[in-house]
C-alpha cells in the first residue's frame, strides 16, 4: 500500500497550484459568478482562459509530447483534475474533444487528422461537439437514423442529434451517421467529422428543466462532409465509437470526490444554519452519503492503481459511473428533504439568516441528469450484470 | 499510488482460500454447524491456522510471529468469512494484539509465542467488565485467555467460568464468562483500548466482506444456470439489477475494509472515519448480499440443506459486532458534521 505520489508528481502539483493561484481572479470563484454572466460572454472568457492554461503547459497532461501534450503520468492527470476542482477553476469548454476525440484520433486517426485536429483542440481554436444521441436513439444508440448518402467526394447528411453539449458554440461535430442504406443496428455506421459552420447544419439550444441550456439540438439538412473526414473506417463507426467511449475510463474519480465532498460540506452548512444539524435522522442520512463518498475516493485510488499497473479496467467503468452518479443524487435528495417546506424557495429567510439557495438548487437539479447521460443507471446495471458478473443476456 | 494488495498479500489470501476449498469445505462447515453441542473448534483447521501462520500474522518476529500488519490479517479474515469457517481465529489474533500493544515484557513472553503457535486460544470482548460477567464471549468456553474491559483499561482473564449460550449461527460458539481473578495489561491506556477495538472492528468488517462476496458469487453462479419460464433466471433484469447493485456495494466494502486496515496500521489521521466507514459498509453489504442469496435461490435457498443460511446467519451475527451500521453512521456523523 502506498497512497503517495512521486516527487515529480508533487512538484507538478506545486507548479500547477501556483499557476492557478496567479491566474484565477477572486471574483470568478464567488458563488453565482458564472451563472450571472450571459452565456456567450461566459463561454468566451473560459475559452480564452483555457487557451492560456494550455500555453502555460497545463493541458493534455497525459498526452504524448509529440501531440503537444505534457507527457505526464496517470498520477499527474489525477492531480490535475483534483487541483482544478480545488481551485474552482472554470470548467473546460471542450470536454468532449479533449476527453474523447483527441485520444481516439491519436489511436486510429490518419497522420493528417492528427495534425489538423489535436493541436487546434488543445488551443481551443476548434470547439468539438459529440453527435451521438438522437430523439429515437438514446440508451439504444444503435437505433440511430441520421443518414449519409455518398455524392461524389462527399457524404450528404440528413437527420437530427440531441443532447449535444455546447451545440451553440461548436465548430465541428464528430457524428455517428448511417452511411450504408438499409443497414441495421451496429453495421453501416461511420463516424463523420462535420463542419458546423455551413448552411446544412443548424444548432438550437435545448432548455433543460433547470432552466439552463448546457445541451442543444443539431439538425442536418443536406449537410456536406468530405468522405475523407471519417474517423476510422467507413462503415466501421460502431467500433470507433466503442473505442472513443472507452476513454471515459480515464474520468477522474478523485476530482469527483473532491467536488462531491465540497457539496456535502455545503449541505451540512445549510443544515447547521437551519439548526437541523442535531437531528439524528438527518445525521444518519448524511452519514450514509458520506460513507459512499469515502468509498468513491477509495475506488478512485483503485482505478488509478489499475491504470498505473497497465491493467485493463474493461467494463468496470460501468460500476464506477453507477456508483458516483447515484451517490451524487442521494446527496441532493438529502438536501431537498432538509429544506422541508422551503424546498423550492429561491432564498431562505429566517431571523438573521438570508441565504441564496439558487446555486444549490442548480446542483440538486443537475443531479437528476447524471443518472441518465453517459449511459443511464439502468444500462450500467445491465452492463455490470452481463459483462462483469457474467449473467446471461 | 498503490491501493491494492501486493503479490505476497494476495498469495497469502489464496493459500487460505485454497486450504479451505480443499480441506475444509462447506460440508465440513456443515458438520460443525449441526453439531451444536460440540466445541465448534475443528482440530485440523486449527492445526492449519497454526502451521500456515494465520495465527502468528501480527505477532512480532521476536515472539515467533510473522510481524505483519492488519492489512495481512484482514486478508485472512476475508477468506475465513468467504469460507464461513468456524474456530477461534479472530479472538486469538486479537488477544495477541492486546498483549502486543499493552502487555508487559513478561506477559508478551508468556503469551505471544503460545497464541502465535495455536498452543493457546484467545478471546476478546468489549462487553461486560472485570470483575463480573462478560456476557457474550466468542469461544469463551475454550479460551485460555480472555481480554476484557477492566476499569479504564484491559485485563487478561485466565480462570473464567464459562456458560454456553445458544446461537443460531453454528459457525461459532458463544459463552458467558464469569471473570474472577484477572491480570491487568499495564499499557492499556484509553488510546490503546481504542486502537485494539479499531483492529477488532476491521477484522469483523473483513470477515463480513468475505461473506458478502462469496454469497454474491454463489448466487450469480446459481442464477446463470437455474431456468424458469424457459430461460436462466439471471437473464431477468429484476435480478440482474439487484445483483449489479450488490456487486457495487460489495466492491466498495472491499475497498473500505482494505483501507481501514491500512489506516490503522499506518496510524493515519482519518483512521477513525475509515474504520467506521468500513464497518458500516461491510455490515450492510453482507446483510444485503446474504438476504439476496436466499431470495435469488428461491425456495431451495430457504432450506436447511442449502448453504445460504450459513452465510446469512454469520452476517447477522457479525453485522452487530463492535457496532451496527447505524452506530457507525452515528460516529461518521460526529466526525464529519460535528
Amino acid at each position: 500500500m502506498d497512497l503517495s505520489y512521486t516527487a515529480a508528481e508533487e512538484e507538478f502539483r506545486s507548479e500547477l497550484r501556483a499557476w492557478l493561484q496567479a491566474n484565477i481572479p477572486d471574483e470568478w470563484v464567488r458563488p453565482g459568478f458564472w451563472e450571472a454572466l450571459p452565456d456567450d460572454e461566459s463561454f468566451q472568457l473560459r475559452r480564452d482562459w483555457e487557451r492560456d492554461k494550455a500555453m502555460a503547459g497545463f493541458a493534455g497532461i497525459q498526452w504524448p509530447t509529440e501531440f503537444g501534450g505534457r507527457g505526464g503520468t496517470p498520477g499527474m492527470k489525477a492531480i490535475y483534475d483534483v487541483e482544478m476542482v480545488r481551485a474552482r477553476a472554470p470548467q473546460t469548454v471542450n470536454p468532449l474533444g479533449l476527453a474523447f476525440l483527441a485520444p481516439t484520433v491519436m489511436a486510429i486517426g490518419t497522420d493528417a487528422q492528427r495534425k489538423e485536429i489535436i493541436g487546434p483542440l488543445l488551443r481551443n481554436e476548434v470547439i468539438w461537439c459529440q453527435g451521438f444521441s438522437e430523439p429515437g436513439a438514446g440508451s439504444d444508440l444503435a437505433a440511430l437514423a441520421t443518414r449519409g448518402v455518398r455524392d461524389g467526394d462527399d457524404f450528404v447528411v440528413n437527420g437530427q442529434k440531441v443532447w449535444t453539449t455546447n451545440a451553440m458554440h461548436g465548430d465541428k461535430v464528430f457524428t455517428m451517421v448511417r452511411t450504408e442504406p438499409d443497414s441495421a443496428r451496429h453495421r453501416g455506421i461511420s463516424m463523420l467529422l462535420i463542419d458546423m459552420h455551413q448552411p446544412g447544419v443548424e444548432a438550437r439550444p435545448l432548455k433543460q428543466m433547470s432552466g439552463a441550456s448546457e445541451f442543444g439540438e443539431v439538425f442536418f439538412t443536406d449537410a456536406r462532409v468530405p468522405a475523407t473526414d471519417v474517423l476510422g473506417e467507413i462503415g466501421d463507426g460502431w467500433r470507433t465509437a466503442m473505442l472513443l467511449l472507452s476513454f471515459e475510463r480515464g474520468a477522474s474519480g478523485m476530482a469527483q470526490y473532491t467536488e462531491f465532498r465540497r457539496q456535502y460540506d455545503e449541505v451540512v452548512e445549510v443544515a447547521t444554519r437551519l439548526g437541523k444539524d442535531r437531528d439524528p435522522v438527518l445525521r444518519a442520512k448524511l452519514a450514509r452519503v458520506l460513507t459512499d463518498l469515502e468509498c468513491l475516493r477509495l475506488h478512485a485510488w483503485h482505478v488509478l492503481t489499475q491504470v498505473e499497473q497497465g491493467s485493463d479496467l474493461g467494463f468496470e467503468a460501468s460500476m464506477t459511473k453507477l456508483m458516483w452518479s447515484e451517490t451524487s443524487q442521494d446527496l441532493w435528495e438529502v438536501y431537498d428533504e432538509l429544506l422541508g417546506e422551503d424546498a423550492t424557495l429561491d432564498r431562505l429567510r429566517l431571523d438573521d439568516l438570508d441565504l441564496d439557495l439558487r446555486p444549490l438548487h442548480a446542483q440538486a437539479m443537475w443531479s437528476r441528469s447524471v443518472t441518465i447521460w453517459g449511459g443511464s443507471s439502468q444500462v450500467q446495471r445491465n452492463v455490470t450484470a452481463e459483462r462483469v458478473l457474467g449473467l446471461p443476456r | 499510488m498503490f491501493f491494492a494488495l501486493t503479490d505476497d498479500q494476495r498469495e497469502f489470501g489464496a493459500a487460505v482460500r485454497g486450504y479451505l476449498a480443499g480441506r475444509f469445505d462447506l460440508e465440513a462447515v456443515r458438520g460443525v454447524f449441526e453439531d451444536a453441542d460440540g466445541p465448534g473448534h475443528p482440530e485440523s483447521l486449527w492445526k492449519a491456522a497454526a502451521e500456515q501462520g494465520w495465527l502468528a500474522v501480527t505477532v512480532p518476529e521476536e515472539h515467533d510471529g510473522l510481524g505483519l500488519g492488519l492489512v495481512e490479517a484482514q486478508v485472512i479474515a476475508r477468506e475465513l468469512g468467504a469460507g464461513v469457517a468456524p474456530g477461534p481465529w479472530r479472538g486469538t489474533v486479537l488477544a495477541a494484539e492486546a498483549v502486543r500493544l499493552a502487555g508487559s515484557d513478561e506477559q508478551r513472553a508468556a503469551w505471544l509465542p503460545r497464541l502465535a503457535s495455536g498452543g493457546a486460544v484467545g478471546a476478546f470482548t468489549t462487553r461486560g467488565r472485570v470483575p463480573g460477567v462478560l456476557p457474550t464471549v466468542e469461544y469463551g468456553g475454550l479460551a485460555d485467555v480472555v481480554v476484557a474491559p477492566s476499569g479504564d483499561g484491559l485485563a487478561l482473564v485466565t480462570d473464567g467460568a464459562a456458560t454456553p449460550r445458544g446461537s443460531y449461527d453454528g459457525t461459532t460458539r458463544i459463552a458467558a464468562v464469569e471473570a474472577g481473578g484477572a491480570e491487568a495489561l499495564p499499557g492499556a491506556s484509553p488510546a490503546v483500548v481504542a486502537e485494539l477495538t479499531a483492529r477488532a472492528t476491521v477484522l469483523v468488517a473483513a470477515d463480513l466482506v468475505g461473506v458478502a462476496r462469496e454469497a454474491l458469487t454463489r448466487t450469480v453462479a446459481y442464477d446463470r444456470d437455474r431456468e424458469q419460464f424457459g430461460v436462466p433466471v439471471g437473464s431477468f433484469q429484476a435480478i440482474k439489477h439487484a445483483l449489479a447493485d450488490l456487486h457495487v456495494a460489495v466492491t466498495m466494502a472491499e475497498h473500505a475494509a482494505l483501507y481501514a486496515a491500512h489506516a490503522v496500521d499506518a496510524g493515519l489521521e482519518g483512521r477513525d472515519l475509515a474504520v467506521a466507514v468500513a464497518k458500516a459498509k461491510a455490515s450492510d453489504a453482507a446483510l444485503d448480499a446474504t438476504a439476496a442469496m436466499i431470495q435469488y435461490h428461491g425456495g431451495i435457498g430457504y432450506t436447511w440443506e442449502h448453504e445460504a443460511h450459513f452465510f446469512y446467519k454469520r452476517a447477522k451475527r457479525l453485522a452487530g459486532q463492535f457496532g451496527t451500521a447505524d452506530e457507525h453512521r452515528a460516529r461518521i456523523a460526529d466526525l464529519t458534521i460535528g
